[in-house]
Protein backbone atom coordinates (compact mmCIF):
# COMPACT_ATOMS: atom_id res chain seq x y z
CA UNK A 1 0.00 0.00 0.00
CA UNK A 2 1.79 3.30 -0.66
CA UNK A 3 0.27 7.21 -0.67
CA UNK A 4 1.65 9.51 -3.68
CA UNK A 5 2.91 12.66 -2.59
CA UNK A 6 4.18 15.67 -5.16
CA UNK A 7 4.50 12.76 -7.63
CA UNK A 8 6.57 10.31 -5.58
CA UNK A 9 5.38 7.03 -4.20
CA UNK A 10 5.67 7.01 -0.34
CA UNK A 11 4.92 4.15 1.88
CA UNK A 12 2.12 3.71 3.51
CA UNK A 13 2.69 4.11 7.36
CA UNK A 14 -0.53 2.59 9.80
CA UNK A 15 -1.95 5.18 11.81
CA UNK A 16 -0.31 5.83 15.60
CA UNK A 17 -3.00 3.87 16.86
CA UNK A 18 -2.92 0.94 15.11
CA UNK A 19 0.60 0.19 15.26
CA UNK A 20 0.50 0.97 18.84
CA UNK A 21 -2.64 -1.57 18.88
CA UNK A 22 -0.35 -3.72 16.15
CA UNK A 23 2.41 -3.58 18.71
CA UNK A 24 0.67 -4.42 22.00
CA UNK A 25 -0.80 -7.83 19.85
CA UNK A 26 2.75 -9.22 19.22
CA UNK A 27 4.37 -8.63 22.50
CA UNK A 28 0.74 -10.74 23.53
CA UNK A 29 1.60 -13.30 21.12
CA UNK A 30 5.55 -13.07 22.03
CA UNK A 31 4.43 -13.39 25.75
CA UNK A 32 2.40 -16.15 25.58
CA UNK A 33 3.66 -20.06 25.06
CA UNK A 34 4.73 -19.91 21.95
CA UNK A 35 3.62 -23.40 21.52
CA UNK A 36 2.78 -25.30 18.06
CA UNK A 37 -0.88 -25.25 19.22
CA UNK A 38 -1.09 -21.46 19.87
CA UNK A 39 0.79 -20.50 16.72
CA UNK A 40 -1.75 -22.89 15.30
CA UNK A 41 -5.07 -21.18 16.96
CA UNK A 42 -3.32 -17.72 15.89
CA UNK A 43 -3.44 -18.67 12.26
CA UNK A 44 -6.46 -20.18 11.90
CA UNK A 45 -7.79 -16.74 13.51
CA UNK A 46 -5.73 -14.53 11.05
CA UNK A 47 -7.05 -16.77 8.30
CA UNK A 48 -10.67 -17.06 9.25
CA UNK A 49 -10.35 -12.94 9.80
CA UNK A 50 -8.69 -12.24 6.33
CA UNK A 51 -11.58 -14.12 4.97
CA UNK A 52 -13.89 -11.76 6.60
CA UNK A 53 -12.07 -8.94 4.92
CA UNK A 54 -11.79 -10.11 2.12
CA UNK A 55 -15.31 -10.63 2.04
CA UNK A 56 -16.03 -7.01 3.80
CA UNK A 57 -14.07 -5.57 1.31
CA UNK A 58 -15.94 -7.09 -1.69
CA UNK A 59 -19.42 -6.92 -0.48
CA UNK A 60 -19.13 -3.39 0.77
CA UNK A 61 -15.95 -1.85 -0.76
CA UNK A 62 -17.27 2.03 -0.32
CA UNK A 63 -17.51 1.38 3.67
CA UNK A 64 -14.71 -0.83 4.19
CA UNK A 65 -12.58 2.15 1.73
CA UNK A 66 -14.14 4.72 4.23
CA UNK A 67 -13.86 2.39 7.42
CA UNK A 68 -11.66 3.87 10.20
CA UNK A 69 -11.86 0.63 12.53
CA UNK A 70 -8.97 -1.14 13.67
CA UNK A 71 -7.74 -4.67 12.41
CA UNK A 72 -5.90 -5.36 15.64
CA UNK A 73 -8.42 -4.00 18.60
CA UNK A 74 -11.51 -6.21 19.35
CA UNK A 75 -14.75 -5.19 19.09
CA UNK A 76 -18.33 -6.12 21.00
CA UNK A 77 -17.84 -9.06 19.65
CA UNK A 78 -14.69 -10.13 21.36
CA UNK A 79 -13.70 -13.06 19.03
CA UNK A 80 -13.40 -10.26 16.41
CA UNK A 81 -11.51 -6.92 15.29
CA UNK A 82 -13.77 -4.12 15.12
CA UNK A 83 -13.29 -4.24 12.16
CA UNK A 84 -15.12 -7.54 11.26
CA UNK A 85 -17.48 -6.05 13.84
CA UNK A 86 -18.11 -3.41 11.16
CA UNK A 87 -19.07 -6.29 8.84
CA UNK A 88 -21.30 -8.20 11.42
CA UNK A 89 -23.29 -4.56 11.89
CA UNK A 90 -23.10 -4.13 8.03
CA UNK A 91 -24.62 -7.47 7.43
CA UNK A 92 -27.80 -7.02 10.42
CA UNK A 93 -28.60 -3.46 8.73
CA UNK A 94 -28.41 -4.13 5.17
CA UNK A 95 -28.84 -8.25 4.46
CA UNK A 96 -30.91 -9.27 7.13
CA UNK A 97 -31.47 -9.28 10.80
CA UNK A 98 -28.13 -11.53 11.95
CA UNK A 99 -28.41 -10.18 15.43
CA UNK A 100 -31.94 -10.63 16.64
CA UNK A 101 -31.56 -14.28 17.48
CA UNK A 102 -29.81 -13.64 20.84
CA UNK A 103 -26.40 -12.31 19.93
CA UNK A 104 -26.25 -9.50 22.39
CA UNK A 105 -23.40 -11.31 24.05
CA UNK A 106 -20.07 -10.28 23.89
CA UNK A 107 -19.05 -13.67 23.17
CA UNK A 108 -20.87 -14.27 20.68
CA UNK A 109 -19.20 -16.23 17.81
CA UNK A 110 -20.68 -15.94 14.00
CA UNK A 111 -18.50 -18.40 12.42
CA UNK A 112 -21.68 -20.30 12.44
CA UNK A 113 -24.74 -18.89 13.25
CA UNK A 114 -28.30 -19.50 12.73
CA UNK A 115 -31.38 -17.58 11.79
CA UNK A 116 -34.58 -16.12 13.79
CA UNK A 117 -37.64 -17.25 12.12
CA UNK A 118 -40.14 -15.49 10.32
CA UNK A 119 -43.37 -17.19 9.82
CA UNK A 120 -45.63 -17.44 12.45
CA UNK A 121 -44.73 -20.49 14.86
CA UNK A 122 -47.84 -22.70 15.02
CA UNK A 123 -46.39 -25.46 16.84
CA UNK A 124 -46.39 -24.56 20.22
CA UNK A 125 -47.43 -20.26 20.54
CA UNK A 126 -50.49 -19.42 20.99
CA UNK A 127 -52.15 -18.13 17.85
CA UNK A 128 -53.56 -14.27 18.04
CA UNK A 129 -55.59 -14.10 15.08
CA UNK A 130 -56.28 -10.40 15.45
CA UNK A 131 -52.16 -9.96 15.00
CA UNK A 132 -52.28 -12.13 11.63
CA UNK A 133 -52.93 -10.86 8.16
CA UNK A 134 -56.17 -11.89 7.67
CA UNK A 135 -56.04 -14.10 4.68
CA UNK A 136 -53.47 -15.84 7.27
CA UNK A 137 -55.52 -16.07 9.75
CA UNK A 138 -58.61 -17.58 7.02
CA UNK A 139 -56.01 -19.98 5.77
CA UNK A 140 -55.56 -21.48 9.08
CA UNK A 141 -59.44 -23.12 8.56
CA UNK A 142 -57.33 -26.12 7.22
CA UNK A 143 -55.14 -26.56 10.59
CA UNK A 144 -57.08 -25.13 13.33
CA UNK A 145 -60.47 -25.24 11.96
CA UNK A 146 -62.47 -24.64 15.97
CA UNK A 147 -60.34 -21.68 16.70
CA UNK A 148 -60.28 -20.19 12.90
CA UNK A 149 -64.06 -20.42 12.43
CA UNK A 150 -64.74 -18.47 15.59
CA UNK A 151 -62.57 -15.81 14.56
CA UNK A 152 -64.23 -15.43 10.80
CA UNK A 153 -67.72 -15.36 12.72
CA UNK A 154 -66.40 -12.85 14.87
CA UNK A 155 -64.85 -10.67 12.33
CA UNK A 156 -67.25 -11.24 9.46
CA UNK A 157 -70.30 -13.15 11.07
CA UNK A 158 -69.51 -16.06 9.02
CA UNK A 159 -70.09 -19.83 9.89
CA UNK A 160 -68.83 -23.42 8.97
CA UNK A 161 -72.40 -24.26 7.95
CA UNK A 162 -72.58 -21.60 5.40
CA UNK A 163 -69.62 -23.48 3.14
CA UNK A 164 -68.73 -26.78 1.62
CA UNK A 165 -67.07 -29.72 2.85
CA UNK A 166 -63.23 -29.19 3.77
CA UNK A 167 -61.61 -32.02 2.32
CA UNK A 168 -58.87 -33.62 4.78
CA UNK A 169 -56.27 -33.57 2.98
CA UNK A 170 -55.56 -31.01 0.33
CA UNK A 171 -55.27 -31.24 -3.67
CA UNK A 172 -51.75 -32.13 -5.12
CA UNK A 173 -51.93 -28.51 -6.75
CA UNK A 174 -51.86 -26.57 -3.62
CA UNK A 175 -47.80 -27.78 -2.98
CA UNK A 176 -47.19 -27.05 -6.41
CA UNK A 177 -45.33 -23.55 -6.54
CA UNK A 178 -45.42 -24.00 -10.90
CA UNK A 179 -49.14 -22.80 -10.82
CA UNK A 180 -48.17 -19.15 -9.13
CA UNK A 181 -51.08 -19.01 -7.42
CA UNK A 182 -51.76 -16.65 -4.69
CA UNK A 183 -53.57 -19.14 -2.99
CA UNK A 184 -51.18 -21.47 -3.32
CA UNK A 185 -48.46 -19.41 -1.66
CA UNK A 186 -50.57 -18.80 0.96
CA UNK A 187 -51.36 -22.43 2.16
CA UNK A 188 -47.12 -23.39 1.26
CA UNK A 189 -46.62 -19.89 3.59
CA UNK A 190 -49.01 -21.55 6.49
CA UNK A 191 -48.05 -24.95 6.17
CA UNK A 192 -44.14 -23.62 6.52
CA UNK A 193 -43.70 -25.29 3.19
CA UNK A 194 -42.16 -22.63 1.08
CA UNK A 195 -39.04 -23.84 0.34
CA UNK A 196 -37.56 -20.24 1.87
CA UNK A 197 -35.59 -21.05 5.24
CA UNK A 198 -36.80 -17.60 7.01
CA UNK A 199 -40.15 -19.20 6.12
CA UNK A 200 -40.19 -22.52 7.04
CA UNK A 201 -38.44 -22.86 10.70
CA UNK A 202 -39.79 -22.81 13.70
CA UNK A 203 -38.63 -22.56 17.41
CA UNK A 204 -39.80 -25.83 18.03
CA UNK A 205 -37.36 -27.45 15.51
CA UNK A 206 -32.88 -27.32 15.70
CA UNK A 207 -32.20 -24.63 14.02
CA UNK A 208 -30.13 -25.02 11.17
CA UNK A 209 -26.45 -23.67 11.17
CA UNK A 210 -24.99 -21.83 8.28
CA UNK A 211 -21.25 -21.02 7.67
CA UNK A 212 -20.59 -17.22 7.53
CA UNK A 213 -19.46 -16.75 4.09
CA UNK A 214 -20.35 -14.64 1.43
CA UNK A 215 -22.15 -17.01 -0.52
CA UNK A 216 -24.52 -17.71 2.53
CA UNK A 217 -24.78 -14.36 3.48
CA UNK A 218 -26.40 -13.54 -0.32
CA UNK A 219 -28.30 -16.92 -0.46
CA UNK A 220 -29.61 -15.81 2.95
CA UNK A 221 -30.29 -12.10 2.31
CA UNK A 222 -32.06 -13.32 -1.19
CA UNK A 223 -34.24 -15.17 1.09
CA UNK A 224 -34.92 -12.61 3.25
CA UNK A 225 -36.14 -10.26 0.75
CA UNK A 226 -38.50 -12.78 -0.74
CA UNK A 227 -39.82 -13.90 2.57
CA UNK A 228 -40.54 -10.20 3.06
CA UNK A 229 -42.13 -10.25 -0.72
CA UNK A 230 -44.53 -12.87 0.22
CA UNK A 231 -45.89 -11.39 3.16
CA UNK A 232 -46.16 -7.95 1.27
CA UNK A 233 -48.23 -9.82 -1.08
CA UNK A 234 -50.66 -11.16 1.35
CA UNK A 235 -52.08 -7.59 1.37
CA UNK A 236 -54.01 -7.78 -1.67
CA UNK A 237 -55.28 -11.01 -0.37
CA UNK A 238 -56.22 -9.60 2.84
CA UNK A 239 -57.90 -6.45 0.84
CA UNK A 240 -60.03 -8.87 -1.61
CA UNK A 241 -61.04 -11.08 1.61
CA UNK A 242 -62.05 -7.38 3.61
CA UNK A 243 -63.95 -6.77 0.52
CA UNK A 244 -65.96 -9.90 0.37
CA UNK A 245 -65.08 -12.31 2.54
CA UNK A 246 -67.70 -15.00 1.75
CA UNK A 247 -66.63 -15.06 -1.58
CA UNK A 248 -63.10 -15.65 -0.83
CA UNK A 249 -63.32 -18.29 1.65
CA UNK A 250 -65.69 -20.14 -1.03
CA UNK A 251 -62.59 -20.00 -3.61
CA UNK A 252 -60.12 -21.04 -1.06
CA UNK A 253 -61.57 -24.21 0.09
CA UNK A 254 -62.57 -24.80 -3.40
CA UNK A 255 -58.55 -24.34 -4.34
CA UNK A 256 -57.81 -26.83 -1.23
CA UNK A 257 -60.38 -29.45 -2.14
CA UNK A 258 -59.56 -29.50 -5.97
CA UNK A 259 -56.87 -27.27 -6.93
CA UNK A 260 -58.30 -25.02 -9.16
CA UNK A 261 -57.97 -21.30 -8.74
CA UNK A 262 -60.86 -18.41 -9.79
CA UNK A 263 -60.07 -15.47 -11.36
CA UNK A 264 -59.95 -13.31 -9.04
CA UNK A 265 -57.93 -10.91 -10.47
CA UNK A 266 -54.85 -11.90 -8.73
CA UNK A 267 -53.66 -14.93 -10.16
CA UNK A 268 -50.48 -14.07 -11.97
CA UNK A 269 -49.77 -10.30 -11.81
CA UNK A 270 -48.75 -10.60 -8.33
CA UNK A 271 -47.74 -14.52 -8.16
CA UNK A 272 -45.38 -14.18 -11.23
CA UNK A 273 -43.46 -12.06 -9.06
CA UNK A 274 -42.54 -14.20 -6.48
CA UNK A 275 -39.11 -15.25 -7.74
CA UNK A 276 -38.60 -12.24 -9.33
CA UNK A 277 -37.35 -10.31 -6.85
CA UNK A 278 -34.00 -9.17 -7.22
CA UNK A 279 -30.92 -9.20 -5.14
CA UNK A 280 -29.19 -5.73 -5.93
CA UNK A 281 -28.37 -5.89 -1.68
CA UNK A 282 -25.15 -3.81 -2.49
CA UNK A 283 -25.70 -2.25 -5.37
CA UNK A 284 -26.04 1.24 -3.39
CA UNK A 285 -22.23 0.27 -2.14
CA UNK A 286 -20.83 -0.66 -5.73
CA UNK A 287 -22.44 2.28 -7.80
CA UNK A 288 -20.59 4.61 -5.70
CA UNK A 289 -16.76 3.03 -5.82
CA UNK B 1 4.78 -54.52 12.74
CA UNK B 2 6.79 -51.83 13.67
CA UNK B 3 9.20 -52.83 16.62
CA UNK B 4 10.85 -49.91 17.65
CA UNK B 5 10.49 -48.20 21.57
CA UNK B 6 8.59 -45.40 21.68
CA UNK B 7 11.87 -43.76 22.63
CA UNK B 8 14.00 -45.07 19.36
CA UNK B 9 10.70 -43.62 17.48
CA UNK B 10 11.35 -39.93 19.16
CA UNK B 11 15.04 -40.28 18.67
CA UNK B 12 14.78 -41.04 14.75
CA UNK B 13 12.58 -38.25 14.11
CA UNK B 14 13.79 -34.86 12.45
CA UNK B 15 14.40 -32.50 14.71
CA UNK B 16 12.24 -29.49 13.22
CA UNK B 17 9.73 -26.21 14.45
CA UNK B 18 6.31 -27.01 13.77
CA UNK B 19 5.56 -25.07 10.62
CA UNK B 20 2.50 -22.93 12.44
CA UNK B 21 4.57 -21.18 14.87
CA UNK B 22 6.95 -20.22 11.69
CA UNK B 23 3.74 -19.17 9.41
CA UNK B 24 2.51 -17.06 12.98
CA UNK B 25 5.69 -15.00 13.24
CA UNK B 26 4.93 -13.88 10.07
CA UNK B 27 1.75 -13.60 9.85
CA UNK B 28 2.34 -11.76 12.84
CA UNK B 29 4.51 -9.47 11.30
CA UNK B 30 2.52 -8.18 8.47
CA UNK B 31 -0.06 -5.74 8.07
CA UNK B 32 -3.33 -6.87 8.64
CA UNK B 33 -4.44 -4.45 6.22
CA UNK B 34 -2.83 -6.03 3.51
CA UNK B 35 -5.44 -8.88 2.73
CA UNK B 36 -3.93 -12.31 2.50
CA UNK B 37 -3.39 -13.34 -1.88
CA UNK B 38 -5.34 -16.52 -2.97
CA UNK B 39 -1.93 -17.96 -2.63
CA UNK B 40 -0.95 -16.94 0.64
CA UNK B 41 -4.56 -18.54 2.01
CA UNK B 42 -3.90 -21.53 -0.20
CA UNK B 43 -0.05 -21.60 1.30
CA UNK B 44 -2.06 -20.52 5.15
CA UNK B 45 -4.68 -23.81 4.72
CA UNK B 46 -1.37 -26.53 3.86
CA UNK B 47 0.59 -25.17 6.49
CA UNK B 48 -2.93 -25.70 9.14
CA UNK B 49 -3.03 -29.19 7.55
CA UNK B 50 0.26 -29.91 8.35
CA UNK B 51 0.88 -28.47 11.71
CA UNK B 52 -2.19 -30.26 12.94
CA UNK B 53 -0.77 -33.26 11.60
CA UNK B 54 2.46 -32.81 13.67
CA UNK B 55 0.47 -31.58 16.65
CA UNK B 56 -1.51 -34.92 16.63
CA UNK B 57 1.47 -37.15 16.04
CA UNK B 58 3.38 -35.34 19.29
CA UNK B 59 0.37 -36.06 20.75
CA UNK B 60 0.13 -39.93 19.99
CA UNK B 61 3.98 -40.21 20.69
CA UNK B 62 3.55 -38.61 24.14
CA UNK B 63 0.63 -41.00 25.01
CA UNK B 64 2.56 -43.68 24.07
CA UNK B 65 5.18 -42.76 26.73
CA UNK B 66 2.62 -42.68 28.98
CA UNK B 67 1.54 -45.68 28.41
CA UNK B 68 5.42 -47.34 28.49
CA UNK B 69 6.46 -49.23 31.40
CA UNK B 70 9.35 -47.44 33.38
CA UNK B 71 12.70 -49.50 33.32
CA UNK B 72 15.43 -48.42 35.38
CA UNK B 73 18.22 -46.43 33.78
CA UNK B 74 21.48 -47.93 32.83
CA UNK B 75 23.16 -44.47 33.51
CA UNK B 76 22.52 -41.71 35.75
CA UNK B 77 21.76 -38.79 33.65
CA UNK B 78 24.13 -35.64 34.94
CA UNK B 79 22.30 -33.66 37.72
CA UNK B 80 21.24 -36.55 39.72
Amino acid sequence: MSLTQAGKDLPYTLPFTERLSKSIEYLGFKARSHSAITAYDYVAGVLSEQQKYVMYREMFPKEWKRSKASLYRRGYYRKYSERVNELINLVNDKCFPLLEFAYDDPESEFDQFAIPPLNVDLCCEEIYFENLHISYAAALIFYFPDDTWAFLNHRFKLSKGEFPEIGSDPHPNVWNPKSCSPFGELLRLVDHSTGNPWLDSNYCQTADWYSWDREAIEELTKEYRAANEIFERLRDLDEMIEADPKKMLRALIKFWNSGEHPDLGLSGSSATQIRSSGNEIYEESHRST
Amino acid sequence: MNCESPLEILISETEKVNPAILLAEEFMRRDSADLLSTDDIHRAEETLDLGRSEIETTRRQIAAFERSAARPSEGLPTGF
